[in-house]
Order: C-alpha cells, then sequence, then structure tokens
C-alpha cells in the first residue's frame, strides 16, 4: 500500500506543478529503471480436460519482483522502454469443483516487453505523465506440482508436473515520472496484459487460463 | 552506441535470470506426516482377506480387476491408491482366511482364519473384509447362507468370513492396547451389504421395505456410533468416513426394475442420512460424500474418462477372481489412446457392485480432494 501511496502522491503532486528547469527526458536521452513491480494476474480458466473433477479450475495468484527498465527518448515525446526483472513465482491453487484445496503447485514466469510511449507536456517539464502500448513475451517455467496435484491426476503413480508455454500478448501502460534533480527521478507505472497461457500436466490433462494481469510498479531512474 | 548497451544488457540480465529451472514435481510429501493407515469396512476397501484357497488359485483376493498392473494402473483398490498417494507402504490384510462349505468347494489347505496385525507380529492393519455388514456377523458369502437346495446361495459356499465393522474394530483395539494414535489415517466405508442382505429380505418376504429402510438407518446409526465411542472416543485423530455410493446406479440394481432400483437408492438414503447424523462434524473427522460423486460420475461420465457406466468389466459373476484373462471383449481390448492401458480403465464396474481398478482411483481422488481441504493432504 505505501508504493500505491507514493504513487498517488506523485500524481497529485503533478497535477499542482508548472514547468520546471531545463533538461529532462529530451530527445537522445537514455534512462534507467529499477523498482518493485506486482503482478496480478485476473484469472479465469477453463475446466480442466477430461479424466477429472467436472468443474476443476484454478487461480494463479499474485507475485512481486525486482524490475528494471531502459528507456530511450526517440523524440521529445515518443520513446521505448523495455522491462526486465527477476523472475516471478506465482502460486496456483485450486477452484470450481476443486475450491478449498488451497495449493496445488507452482510456475515462475519472466514477461520482458517493450513498450512504445508517448510522455506528455514538455521535454523539460519535471512532471511526465505517460502511456505506452507495446508486446509482451511471457515465458513459463520452473513449475512445481504437489502430493494434492499428484493425488488428483494419478494417485499412487508417477508425480505429476505442470508444463507452461512462451506466451505472446500485449501490454498497455499508464504511467509518470518526477524529476528530483538532473539525473535521478522517480516513476510509478500501472500496467494491463493482455495474455492466455494453457497449463499443461503430465498426466495429459490442460488448462486454458486467460492470465490479463495488471500490474503495479514503482521505481527510482536515473537518466543519461 | 552506448546507450543501445545499457538496453541489451538489461535483455541480456532478465534472460540470464531466468534461465534456471525445469518443470519438476515438487514436494510430495502430505502436509500430515502419516505413519500408517487403519481401514474398516467391507469388500469396497479389501485388500486381500480371502486371498487364500481356492480364490488365491484362480489369482483373485481384490474385489475388482485382480493383478498389480492388470490394467496398467499400479494399484487395484483406493485404499492401496491413497495409501500411496500417503507415501505409506501397500496395505495388507489384517485378517485372512475362508470357511467354505466342506464338498461344495475345494479345500486348498491355507484357508484357516489367521490374524497378520500386531496380535500376530505383523504390520497388516485394512481391517475390511468381502461380505462384512456393520454389525450383523452374516453376510453375503457366508458359509451360513449357504442351502444345497438353493443354487442361489452357491457363491456362498466359498465361505467369507465376514467379520463386521464393529467386531474389526474390536479386533483392532484388542491387538493394539486399546488405542489409535495421532498419525494413524483411520478409513471406514460399510453399508453395502446391510442393503443387499436387506433387499435379499425384502424379496425373500421376511420383511417390507418399510422395514427394511428402518433397519438400514439402524445400521447407519451403528456405524456412527462405532466412529464416536470406538475410534475417535479411543484417540483417533485422523478419520475418515465414506458414505455409501449410490447403489441404484449399480449393474446389480439396473438388472432389476425401476421400482426395485428406487427402493435400492431408499436404502442407502436411509443410511446414509442416518449415517452423517450421526457423526460430529469436527477437527478428527472427514466425511467424503461419495454418493453425489458416484451420481456425477454416472451423469458426466466422459468428464471422468469413464466410458461404461452401467455393465461389467468381469465375464466372472463375483470380481474376487476376475484377472485380465476373465474381462468381456470390449474392456480387454487395448485402449485407444496411450493414457489407460486397457479399455477396462474406461469401466466404471468390475462386477455388479465392485468398481475396476480405475473406478477404485476415482474413489481415492474424491478423499484425496476432502484430505487436501482439510488441510491433512
Amino acid at each position: 500500500m505505501k508504493k500505491h501511496s507514493i504513487a498517488t502522491a506523485l500524481v497529485a503532486t503533478a497535477a499542482v506543478c508548472g514547468a520546471g528547469a531545463a533538461h529532462a527526458q529530451a530527445a537522445g536521452e537514455v534512462m534507467v529503471k529499477l523498482g518493485w513491480n506486482k503482478i496480478m494476474p485476473k484469472v479465469r480458466s477453463t475446466e480442466l480436460s477430461a479424466p477429472s473433477l467436472p468443474g476443476s479450475t484454478i487461480d494463479i495468484k499474485s507475485a512481486s519482483a525486482l524490475f528494471f527498465t531502459a528507456a530511450y527518448m526517440v523524440t521529445d515525446n515518443f520513446s521505448v522502454e523495455v522491462l526486465g526483472g527477476l523472475p516471478y513465482k506465482h502460486d496456483i491453487i485450486g477452484t470450481g469443483s476443486v475450491q478449498g484445496v488451497g495449493k496445488i503447485g507452482s510456475i515462475h514466469q519472466i514477461s520482458p516487453t517493450v513498450l512504445l510511449q508517448y510522455r506528455f507536456l514538455s521535454a523539460d517539464s519535471p512532471f511526465r505523465p505517460r502511456i505506452g502500448v507495446g508486446p509482451t513475451f511471457a515465458w513459463f517455467y520452473g513449475s512445481k506440482g504437489s502430493a494434492a496435484l499428484t493425488a488428483f491426476t494419478n494417485p499412487g503413480g508417477k508425480p505429476t508436473t505442470i508444463g507452461g508455454d512462451t506466451e505472446l500478448g500485449v501490454t498497455s501502460e499508464l504511467g509518470a515520472s518526477f524529476r528530483i534533480d538532473k539525473h535521478w527521478f522517480v516513476d510509478a507505472a500501472v500496467l494491463k496484459t493482455f495474455i492466455n497461457t494453457t497449463a499443461k500436466l503430465s498426466t495429459g490433462q490442460s488448462t486454458t487460463s486467460r492470465l490479463n494481469p495488471v500490474s503495479i510498479n514503482a521505481s527510482i531512474g536515473y537518466s543519461f | 552506441m552506448k546507450k543501445f548497451h545499457v538496453l541489451t544488457t538489461a535483455i541480456a540480465a532478465a534472460a540470464f535470470l531466468a534461465g534456471c529451472g525445469g518443470n519438476d514435481a515438487g514436494d510430495q510429501s502430505p502436509r500430515v506426516a502419516f505413519k500408517s493407515m487403519v481401514t474398516f469396512g467391507d469388500s469396497l476397501s479389501d485388500v486381500g482377506s480371502y486371498a487364500v484357497g481356492v480364490v488365491k488359485v484362480q489369482g483373485g483376493g481384490h474385489y475388482s480387476i485382480n493383478g498389480i498392473g492388470a490394467t496398467g494402473l499400479l494399484w487395484t483398490n483406493w485404499t492401496e491408491f491413497l495409501s500411496a498417494t500417503l507415501q505409506l507402504s501397500a496395505p495388507c490384510a489384517a485378517e485372512t482366511g475362508l470357511t467354505p462349505v466342506q464338498g461344495a468347494v475345494p479345500i486348498v489347505g491355507d484357508e484357516t482364519p489367521t490374524f497378520h496385525d500386531a496380535s500376530n507380529g505383523g504390520t497388516c492393519t485394512n481391517y475390511a473384509q468381502g461380505g462384512a455388514r456393520v454389525t450383523v456377523p452374516i453376510g453375503p458369502g457366508n458359509a451360513a447362507l449357504f442351502n444345497p437346495a438353493d443354487a442361489t446361495t452357491a457363491g456362498d459356499a466359498i465361505g467369507q468370513l465376514t467379520i463386521p465393522v464393529k467386531t474389526q474394530i474390536a479386533n483392532y483395539l484388542a491387538h493394539n492396547g486399546g488405542k489409535f494414535s495421532a498419525d494413524q489415517l483411520v478409513t471406514v466405508m460399510a453399508g453395502g451389504n446391510d442393503i443387499f442382505m436387506n433387499v435379499g429380505g425384502i424379496s425373500a418376504g421376511l420383511e417390507t421395505p418399510a422395514q427394511a429402510v428402518a433397519a438400514m438407518t439402524q445400521a447407519g446409526t451403528e456405524l456412527a456410533g462405532y466412529v464416536n465411542t470406538q475410534i475417535l472416543a479411543n484417540g483417533a485423530t485422523h478419520v475418515v468416513v465414506v458414505n455409501l455410493p449410490d447403489v441404484s446406479l449399480t449393474p446389480y440394481a439396473l438388472a432389476q426394475t425401476p421400482q426395485a432400483q428406487g427402493l435400492v437408492k431408499n436404502l442407502v438414503v436411509a443410511f446414509n442420512t442416518a449415517l452423517q447424523t450421526g457423526l460430529t462434524a469436527g477437527a478428527s473427522l472427514v466425511y467424503v460424500d461419495a454418493f453425489t460423486a458416484s451420481e456425477d460420475q454416472a451423469t458426466n461420465k466422459a468428464q471422468y474418462g469413464l466410458a461404461d457406466v452401467s455393465d461389467p468389466a468381469c465375464t466372472t459373476s463375483s470380481s474376487l477372481v476376475c484377472t485380465k484373462a476373465t474381462l468381456v471383449a470390449g474392456a480387454a481390448a487395448p485402449a485407444s489412446s496411450a493414457a489407460p492401458a486397457t479399455n477396462a480403465n474406461t469401466y466404471e464396474y468390475a462386477d455388479s457392485v465392485h468398481p475396476t481398478p480405475y473406478g477404485y482411483r476415482l474413489l481415492s481422488e474424491l478423499v484425496s480432494e476432502q484430505l487436501a481441504i482439510k488441510g491433512w493432504l
């Protein structure tokens, strides 16, 4: 919640701020950011395919991790930003007819994203709100199953594993940065990604989930 | 160009950090570290009480398709699937034996009832026996029911022990210091043989349907009483009670008139209602609704991977001696897909009332789901 407060404060401050000093986010500049990002999937999964208990669905929980970006100002207003970061580890829990069984596994994910951004106000404004859009490549890997998952899908047999795919999605961004001094700035953004993935169990069943996560992040940046 | 280096470095770093770890099974231990499983019940939980004498000669002992791996699954009975899930060694029958009727069945020599539990230096704790009722000592297959003049009692000549659940629990307590322990999973599932005996009683004109319903209510109340006063009150903290599946959907009932099927269903409901009413929900008890699940399996069979929920997979009248060699053509056929090893895994029933190994596996999955919700798995 603290990060929310920072972001809110930034926007509020910005609303009453006029133009500031020179040198910020002008054409040709490169900026890097380091911060904390929380991904909150808004899952709607299809029923796990047969053989399975009818109505077995899953939810994928939120995860947070360190993230970093690098942006290049193409013009005073247009920029390209690349987002990367440490892997996210999401817990997978049973829902639908298996509601209540708790965690049945986990999966890691990285989702590098490239955004084409438009930054409002002038290059020397200390406050630069922006919108962005671009592709996200989500790579799912490093999954773990559980005793419960095996018990539901292959009791007494070989432990069940979860396989994920690499998926392509689209991310939109609403963000803002606020300059502190000549080089340093703080930044916050909300991103919405439109992406689906299919989880396949080693026992043959699969479920396709619409993930469509919302991400919120706050970071500190440095411009060269 | 220097600025682009920053971009490429960031991308490379992201790729590097992600490049670890494949998909693995994760921690397969249950949340409660059980040390053993103790089972009371009837044929649905029996793992070989009668795997002696003529039954053993025919490769039987489980009320299903006999032979480990016969259908490509590793286990046969739901208690075996469940103990494997709990990382325990396979359950074994706490008492074995037969009392065959002399002359009617060949005597092979090892039929004398023998305990394999703590009373005899053994570690077997599955007391469930085919034919066992809740309280009454004589159930289906018991030699006492054999009548040479009545061909329909021929199956009773095999001489199943049919030790009722009440006595199974008493035997356990007598052989184990009168106590259960917190690291045991205790399973209880019975009542089916009370159904069959009461249906038989109505057919023979010995009782009215209303009396049969009252008898089933009494059996359900008694079973709940044994769970409360003999199991929970003696130290068990992890008890699973499975209610009766809908017997009116079995091939046994489907072969009868709609009126008879309705009666069977009434008997099952009377038993289950009394059982559930008699049990007190609590931290030590999991009540598994196999009744609802069995109806759902019949309605949504494809989702469960089932194709046939109304015909027996075995050609033998009792699955006690059914093996891979005695399957109907449809069940013996190789599977069309790689997942089930034979078509037998698409049949719910092995004989008129007992599940195939796959049917038992579905029951174990249902029980596991409830254990997971309880936080024990």
